[in-house]
């Protein structure tokens, strides 16, 4: 595996902005899950709370399409491919299981989840997508 | 596409990585482009027939004759 310190300065960009934006979004989920934010249930704080969570998702989007500005023609296409195909799937789960939510009595799922499931099917779809065709 | 790539690069003794470096992208790039997971671009075709002072026509077949 490539370390850091040997990748190509693109992806070293990439990693770097990557642990900025996702340290800010597991700081704020950590906080929310120990109860830090529990007194602005119900208040209007609670949607600067949301953007809080928001910020960080929106900034590594913007890491994402700076990676694939920054790489050769094969990486940008293959990386688009396995993004395309990852949101796809994220939203038909996420489609699918809000139809079920509604008519099949399925369990609630919070909004939140649509950002992890994403990246996770990223991953899984990753090591089938290797041709840029 | 069928090429010619990892032929031409290997009778000149170079690596993936030092082909990748003189015609502007990733190692990954190239063994995509050797192992035909990837189409280039016109753009990229020019740049490898320039590295390889061949004829485009000469590294890549032509699917459409």
């Amino acid at each position: 595996m490539t370390s850091l310190a040997n990748a190509d300065p693109a992806h070293r960009r990439y990693v770097i902005r990557t642990m900025a934006f996702m340290a800010g979004y597991v700081a704020v989920n950590t906080a929310a899950i120990l109860g830090a934010f529990d007194e602005m249930i119900g208040q209007r704080a609670g949607v600067f709370l949301g953007l809080a969570i928001a910020a960080p998702i929106a900034g590594q989007m913007w890491a994402t399409l700076s990676l694939m500005n920054e790489s050769d023609e094969f990486l940008r296409a293959i990386t688009a491919k396995r993004f395309i195909v990852a949101s796809g799937l994220s939203m038909a789960l996420f489609s699918g299981w809000g139809f079920m939510e509604s008519y099949g009595d399925a369990p609630h799922a919070p909004g939140w989840i649509i950002y992890p499931l994403f990246w996770g099917l990223f991953g899984l779809v990753t090591p089938f997508i290797r041709t840029s065709r | 596409m069928k090429n010619r790539m990892k032929d031409l690069r290997s009778a000149r003794g170079w690596t993936q990585d030092q082909l990748g470096r003189a015609i502007g992208v990733s190692r990954q790039a190239v063994n995509a482009l050797e192992t035909e997971k990837h189409d280039p671009s016109l753009d990229l075709a020019y740049r490898i027939s320039a590295v390889f002072e061949e004829p485009v026509e000469a590294i890549f077949t032509n699917p459409h004759t």
